[in-house]
Parts: structure tokens; C-alpha cells; sequence
């Protein structure tokens, strides 16, 4: 399925073989557990993360730091939803929505959340063909070539490797927080920004990136991955305290990424009043940093998050609509065992790159408004693992409790109010 | 009058049917419905009740009380008793009748889930593609009086049928090419070859077919694919429901990864008798991936003593090594043994021993002096002794130390299927099979 584990990985067994002193064995566990969580929450930070964390620090500075901390709740809550479903449940969410609500509802889901995807990984190749231009590199070089090594990688790739790479290079984003305290912004006014928001200032401007916001920082397609990664690890009820470690850890780690990530981005752009139009100008927030590395640091950055967001991306897709719609999947099967598996990732990545390389299409655009599209479908998909977190045929004894029933279905409804209100506006322009 | 009189066509589909209003004689909606209760016992199951929505809540009616069954209604009887349950109490056909009437509850009275909410767009086990799908409609035959359930349906037909999309697809396929294959094809499983895989909702005692033990019929490499298909907690079901035997062949064929996870929840006293049952190299192999309390555990409740000891000995080795490859069930005789002997002692040893190509002569000290192809034995017309017929000089052998690859270069270059392992000091270890090389050399 999504992960594949291999032989000789570290797994729960192995590691309660070797001989440690107790103490040490529990982190060891720990940190065997620890992957779903820590995985999702990082590619967040992907090319579309850093385009619109960019863009709201850039444009709004401060104002808008305190919608991380409600998005920050609500992220953590569903992927703990997600990760304690495929806990309960053994099955992925593609499988339990099908099993629960029909194949009508999930056929026309699938069809939403794979427009979406196309969209996100068409973000993700906008990233690679940016961090290729900051390097001088043209769209038309980059592109096929990183399409076609992205296709090699899911066929003939070692699945856990390229997360741990992947990782490995999320540590790059130490560098906008060291940015941040390089700028020494005055911490009372961010304090203040975050705890104390002024609603009297929200903007109609706002809402596009407050949308954005929501949908990059929790993606449908996400929730997939993560339910899909914690039954691939044969998690049991055992695990779910350090699976709810996990996901808090993640997703704690994200949202000091992102909050740096927009500070840079208010202190240096903001400030100056540039507006970013691409890349270059949003590489600038880390110049503070690296003065003019900066946009070589945020290069490597941005070509790290998107390469491998475009590798998992278009894998997880298929994973899920196959689930869905009852077709074989598995990288390690042929093409004719599983036609529609190799099919739909190709496509994904066929498409997505084609689009790029249309002339003149302008790639921070494309940053955005996937991630706003993203915002818009998350609801649906919220309301589905709701509904199946509160079925006791799915979850057995852990189904969700009133209190988090009340605070999950008050996130939807915010969620959605944001995005009808976004909507209005966008009509209104017309 | 029949029932059918106002339908003619011989099969129908569980989604053309749901939906069709139930009304009884004087033309009163009654409900909708929404699913059927069949009679799991059968191999092919007729349908008992349907079950039916009015208001948002869930009756069944009896198949006994309908008068009329069409895609377009379906008419009962005026008065008709109606059940007011998610699932049909099925009341045991064995009524002994004693002082207490107790019995009357004897044997397990079940209830039975319905049809679609058991089976449709639920993963289940063909026994005759061997391999888990997912099921998009179910296929019922009109028989007599009633219907019964033939098949289970998957493919893209069915899934564009449940979408409302078959006509229409239909028509632009016949335009393009009349003859296309599509329009024929039916992937349809018969429903002696459906398994239901049990999980919270489907109780495990409720099995679709409970004639039918397919599943115990599989080869056990297929039986390990599919369980790797499925989700931990019905493939752990399955499992349990082997017996032992059973359980060790297929233990061997699923993936390493998945193997301790099957392990996990089975006491130490069902892991033992899984281990007895399968050779010593592959013993060691799964044992080697346990952690050291298991182990013990499991050690402890190994009856065969000799068992355990060739366990114990070929976890010593690497398991890219010959030691770690190599099996310790062969044949050894010694050079004084006649023809004879030798049959005799393969008709008591025979059961503990999986192949039989070679037998290697050893000396009192347990060294190999010797070897003798079976075949060579067999064609002998006189009760020779091994020890005339033995290949005493050049045998090919390895010490248990060597890696894989050399071990697969050797056997390639001497075409060998098998190869003895000794000490330097010819002490005879073990054999490799070359079935337990193809592994490394296809990863």
C-alpha cells in the first residue's frame, strides 16, 4: 500500500528485540510510531505552504497570525481523528467511505478531490519550475526532467527513503526561523496579533488567503495519507497515545515553520510594502538571514518541499481512488495486474506538468488558488470523518466524545462560513 | 398466479431493485425498498423477507406475504404482519421438544444481518480468482416462486450500473465499436466462491455460505496474498480460523512484514503447535523475528524436543548465510545400510521430511563421507549397501558461513537444486534447497 515497508525496517518488533535499558526503549517506540504525523504536517510546508504563508505575511503582515492558531487546532484534531480511525478501524478512509455511504457519494467525491490534487501537484511543479528560475533555470528544462525523475522515484523508489530524505530537508525551514530572530521583530506585537485579533480589520481582501490558509494547512488529500500510513504500520489501540503524540508534535512543528515563515515574510516585504508577484520576491523575507544566499536558501527549500510533495502526491491519489472504487493498486504489481493504479498517478503528473509549461500562465497564481481549492473541499471531507469517527460499527470503543463532536462540527461551520463568504466576494467582483 | 406474473426476465440486479415501492392491495404506499434477508444456510440463498423503509424507519414483510414482485412495484397482502428490526431473527430450525421447552432455544438462534448491507460495496474473498475485491451489485435468479442470490458482481459494468451511468455508456460504446468485449462481460462471481470477510459489523459467526469451506481449499501462497490484501484486524480473523497445518503454509508464504503481525495475538501455545507443523528453516526464520520474551515463550511450549533443538541451532546463523538458509530435515544413512534399510527408514521418517533428492552417508561421528542420488538407489535391482554405491570423492558442499550470493553462484555453476552444508570438519549441518535461494535472488 502507501509506505511499503521493507525488510529490515525499523519496526515496533524489532526494536522491543534489542536489548536497551526500558527508558530508552519507550523513545525508541516512540520514535517508530512517530511518522504519519510528522510526515502530513511537513508537507504543509510544501511549494503552495510557502507560497501562501509567503503571501500573507507579504500582504497582510501581522494581521492575520491569528487565524494559524484556530487552523493549528482544528489540524490537529482531525489528522488525530484520521490517524485514530485507521487505529480503530484497520482501513483506509477511501475504504470506509465506501463501505459506509455507497459508491454514489464516493464516486463523486473522488472526482472533486482528484481536480483538487491536480491542482496541488500542479502547485507543486509551479514550485520546482520557480525554484528553478531563481537559479536561472528555465520552466521548460526543470519540469519534464523532474516530472519524469518524480515518475522514476514512484515506480522503482524505496518509498522510506525518500521520506527520510524528504525530512531530512524539511530541517532546511530552521532557516526562516533563524531569519525571524535575526529580524527581531517586536515578539509583544506578534503576541498580541496572535492572541488578541482585531475583527474590525479583516479585509475583503483577506479572505482568499484566509481560504488559502485553511486549505493549505489541511489538505483533503492528507487525511487519506495519514489513515492510509497508520494502518500500513499495523498500529494498534495500544498505540494511540503515542500516535496522538505524533500528530501533536507534527503539527507543532508546522506551525512554528509557518508562523517564522510569515513573520520573515511581514518584516521584510510587508514593511517595504513589495508585493509578491513570484519566487524571487518572496525569497527576499530570508535575506536577513543569508543577505544575498537569500534566494538560494529558499531555492533549495522550495525544491525540496515541491520534488517530494510531487512524488507523494500523485502516489496517494491513486492509493485512494482505487481503494474507492474497488481497482487493484500497488507499485509492486504490473501495469496489467493494475491498470487504473499506473494510470492515474501517470496522468496526474503527465497533466500537471503539461500545464505548467503553458506559456505566460503565471505560476504564484497557481500557488494560491490551488490551495484555496483545497479550502473550499476540505469541509465535505471533515464532515465525512466526522460522521464515521461517531459510528461505532467503525471505530468500536473510540468513538468521538459530545465535547469533540461540538468543537469539530463548530470548525466545519466555520470553515464553510469563511469560504461562503469568500465566494460572495469573488461573484461580487464580477 | 404467480408471484412473477408481471415480470418475466429470469435475472435481476440488488441495484435495479432497491427503490421500488411496496404497496399492498388497496394501493397504499407501505415503503420502499431497501434491502433483502436471505437464508445464509443455503449455498445459493433465497430470499426470506424484504426489507423496507417508510417515514425514515426500517421494517421487514415476509416473502410468503407478497402477491406481486415486479421492477415496478411489488404488492403484499392486505394486513400483512410486519417486523419492526435492522435484522431478521432467524428461528432455529431444531425444536426438540422436552419437559422445560427450554430446548426451544437450543442451538444458535441468529440474527441475520441483510443482504446489502453485509456484501455490497464491502471487500470480500474470492476463493476462485483467489484474491479480495470489492463488491459493486449482487446478481439474484428467479426461481418457482422466489429469488435467490447467484452472484456477486465487480467489475466496470456493475460500478457504471450503481452510478446510473450503464445506459448511456452503453450507447456510445455500441457506437464506437458494436463488438467490444464490454458490452458481453460480466465479471460475475459465483456465490459458492464468495467469502465474506468478517469484521465489527459483520459477526464472524454469520458466514455467507456456511457449506462452503473454499477458503481451507486454497493453496496457501493464495490464501497468503489474500491476506495481505486485507486490513489487520480481518486478516488476524482469518487467520484464527485456520488450523494449524494450514496455518503454518500460509504463515510461510505471506510477507515478512506481515508475518509477526499475524503472530501478535495468538497465544504461545497455538504458535508452538503453528511452528511444529512447518520445517525447521522456516521456523527459524519467523522465530528470528520475534523479540527474545516471545521466543522463550514459545520455546517453552514446543513439545518436540528435537525440534526445538534444530530451532535453537539454526538461529545461530545469519539469514544470508547457508546456515540461515539451509533446512535440517534430510535423510542420513550410514554405509552399512542396505537397500532396504534404507527404504525402511524413509517409510518411518518420511513424514518429517518435505523433499527427498539426495541421501548423505555418514560416519560415526556424524561426518559426510558420502552421497547417493535417490534415483541411483532405487534403480538397483540387489540389496547392495550405500556404501558401495556412494559418491565418496569431490562432494560439493558448503560451510554454513558462506553469503547467499556464493551460495546461488555455486549452485548455478554445479548445477545443483541442492547442497549440503558442513563444518570445516565435514560434520554434516544442513541442506539448501534451491527454492530457499529464488527469494534473495528476486528481491
Amino acid at each position: 500500500m502507501v509506505t511499503g515497508l521493507k525488510k529490515g525496517e525499523i519496526t515496533k518488533d524489532y526494536i522491543t528485540k534489542l536489548n536497551f535499558p526500558p527508558f530508552l526503549k519507550k523513545i525508541f517506540l516512540l520514535l517508530a510510531v512517530i511518522g504519519p504525523g510528522l510526515i502530513t504536517a511537513n508537507i504543509d510546508n510544501d511549494a503552495g505552504g510557502i507560497a501562501t504563508y509567503s503571501l500573507t505575511g507579504a500582504q497582510t503582515g501581522y494581521r492575520l497570525l491569528w487565524v494559524l492558531i484556530p487552523i493549528t487546532v482544528a489540524l490537529i484534531m482531525v489528522q488525530e481523528m484520521s490517524a485514530r480511525m485507521g487505529i480503530s478501524s484497520g482501513k483506509g478512509l477511501a475504504d470506509l467511505i465506501r463501505e459506509r455511504f455507497g459508491l454514489k457519494i464516493t464516486f463523486y467525491t473522488i472526482i472533486f478531490l482528484v481536480v483538487a490534487d491536480l491542482g496541488n501537484t500542479m502547485a507543486e511543479f509551479a514550485g520546482i519550475a520557480s525554484a528553478g528560475e531563481i537559479f536561472g533555470i528555465s520552466k521548460y528544462v526543470s519540469v519534464p526532467i523532474c516530472s519524469v525523475f518524480v515518475w522514476l522515484l514512484i515506480l522503482k523508489g524505496n518509498y522510506k527513503t525518500v521520506e527520510r530524505v524528504f525530512l531530512i530537508g524539511c530541517a532546511l525551514y530552521i532557516s526562516y526561523v533563524i531569519s525571524g530572530f535575526i529580524i527581531g521583530p517586536s515578539f509583544t506585537d506578534i503576541a498580541s496579533a496572535i492572541f488578541t485579533p482585531d475583527f474590525k480589520e479583516i479585509q475583503r481582501s483577506d479572505f482568499p488567503i484566509i481560504v488559502g490558509l485553511i486549505g493549505t494547512s489541511i489538505t483533503p488529500w492528507m487525511q487519506f495519507y495519514i489513515q492510509s500510513a497508520v494502518v500500513e504500520k499495523g498500529l494498534t489501540p495500544k498505540d494511540l497515545t503515542h500516535s496522538k503524540i505524533d500528530v501533536i508534535l507534527g503539527c507543532s512543528t508546522m506551525v512554528t515553520v509557518t508562523i517564522f515563515i510569515v513573520i520573515c515574510c511581514a518584516a521584510t516585504l510587508f514593511n517595504s510594502g513589495i508585493i509578491i508577484n513570484n519566487a524571487k520576491d518572496a525569497a527576499m523575507a530570508l535575506a536577513p538571514l543569508a543577505g544575498k544566499y537569500a534566494s538560494t536558501l529558499f531555492a533549495f527549500g522550495l525544491f525540496n518541499a515541491s520534488i517530494f510533495a510531487a512524488a507523494l502526491l500523485p502516489l496517494a491519489t491513486s492509493y485512494y481512488v482505487c481503494e474507492g472504487m474497488g481497482w487493484e493498486s500497488g507499485v509492486d504489481k504490473t501495469f496489467r495486474e493494475a491498470p487504473n493504479f499506473f494510470s492515474i498517478f501517470t496522468g496526474i503528473i503527465a497533466i500537471s506538468a503539461f500545464l505548467i509549461l503553458i506559456p505566460g500562465i503565471n505560476l504564484f497564481n497557481i500557488l494560491i488558488w490551488s490551495q484555496i481549492i483545497n479550502g473550499i473541499l476540505i469541509p465535505i471531507v471533515l464532515l465525512y470523518i466526522i460522521k464515521l469517527c461517531n459510528d461505532p460499527d467503525v471505530m468500536g470503543e473510540y468513538t468521538n466524545t459530545p465535547i469533540y463532536n461540538l468543537v469539530s462540527y463548530l470548525i466545519v461551520f466555520l470553515m464553510v462560513a469563511a469560504n461562503i463568504i469568500f465566494i460572495y466576494f469573488e461573484i461580487k467582483k464580477f | 398466479m404467480s408471484v412473477f406474473d408481471a415480470f418475466t426476465d429470469i435475472t435481476l440486479n440488488f441495484s435495479d431493485l432497491i427503490g421500488t415501492p411496496i404497496i399492498n392491495e388497496e394501493k397504499n404506499k407501505v415503503g420502499s425498498l431497501t434491502d433483502f434477508f436471505v437464508n445464509y444456510e443455503d449455498i445459493f440463498p433465497e430470499v426470506l423477507a424484504l426489507q423496507f423503509k417508510k417515514n425514515n424507519q426500517v421494517f421487514y414483510v415476509r416473502w410468503e406475504h407478497i402477491l406481486s414482485f415486479s421492477r415496478k412495484k411489488i404488492i403484499i397482502r392486505n394486513e400483512s404482519p410486519v417486523g419492526r428490526s435492522r435484522t431478521f431473527p432467524k428461528i432455529c430450525q431444531k425444536k426438540t421438544v422436552t419437559n422445560l421447552m427450554a430446548s426451544q432455544f437450543s442451538g444458535q438462534a441468529v440474527e441475520y444481518p441483510p443482504l446489502g448491507k453485509v456484501i455490497l460495496d464491502r471487500q470480500i474473498v474470492d476463493t476462485h480468482g483467489k484474491k479480495v475485491v470489492r463488491v459493486n451489485d449482487i446478481q439474484f435468479i428467479r426461481v418457482g416462486q422466489n429469488i435467490r442470490v447467484t452472484h456477486a458482481e465487480i467489475g466496470m459494468r456493475s460500478l457504471l450500473r450503481r452510478l446510473g451511468f450503464e445506459k448511456l455508456v452503453d450507447f456510445f460504446v455500441k457506437i464506437i465499436n458494436p463488438n467490444a468485449k464490454y458490452l458481453t462481460g460480466n465479471l460475475l462471481i459465483s456465490w459458492k466462491y464468495v467469502h465474506a470477510i468478517p469484521d465489527k459489523t459483520v459477526h464472524s459467526n454469520v458466514r455467507l455460505n456456511l457449506k462452503n469451506d473454499e477458503l481451507n481449499n486454497l493453496h496457501p501462497a493464495d490464501l497468503a496474498d489474500i491476506l495481505e490484501d486485507l486490513d489487520p484486524h480481518s486478516r488476524d480473523l482469518i487467520f484464527k480460523e485456520l488450523d494449524p497445518e494450514m496455518a503454518a503454509e500460509t504463515l510461510i508464504e505471506v510477507e515478512p512484514e506481515i508475518q509477526p503481525m499475524l503472530l501478535k495475538f495468538e497465544s504461545p501455545e497455538r504458535v508452538a503447535d503453528i511452528i511444529e507443523n512447518m520445517g525447521t528453516d522456516e521456523a527459524a526464520d519467523i522465530l528470528d523475528d520475534l523479540s527474545h520474551d516471545i521466543r522463550e515463550r514459545i520455546f517453552e511450549n514446543i513439545e518436540d524436543d528435537e525440534i526445538q533443538e534444530n530451532i535453537q541451532e539454526l538461529l545461530e546463523y545469519d539469514e544470508d548465510t547457508a546456515g540461515g538458509l539451509m533446512s535440517t530435515e534430510f535423510l542420513t544413512v550410514k554405509p552399512e545400510h542396505t537397500k532396504s534399510n534404507v527404504m525402511q527408514i524413509i517409510q518411518d521418517e518420511l513424514d518429517d521430511m518435505e523433499t527427498l533428492y539426495e541421501l548423505y552417508i555418514i560416519d560415526d561421528s556424524e561426518k559426510l563421507i558420502g552421497t547417493c542420488p535417490l534415483n541411483k538407489l532405487l534403480l538397483q535391482k540387489e540389496d547392495l549397501k550405500v556404501g558401495d554405491l556412494m559418491i565418496t570423492n569431490d562432494i560439493k558442499c558448503l560451510t554454513p558461513e558462506t553469503h547467499w550470493k556464493e551460495v546461488a553462484n555455486y549452485m548455478s555453476k554445479y548445477n545443483l537444486f541442492y547442497v549440503p552444508v558442513v563444518e570445516k570438519d565435514n560434520t554434516l549441518l544442513g541442506v539448501v534447497f534451491i527454492d530457499d535461494v529464488l527469494p534473495w535472488l528476486l528481491d
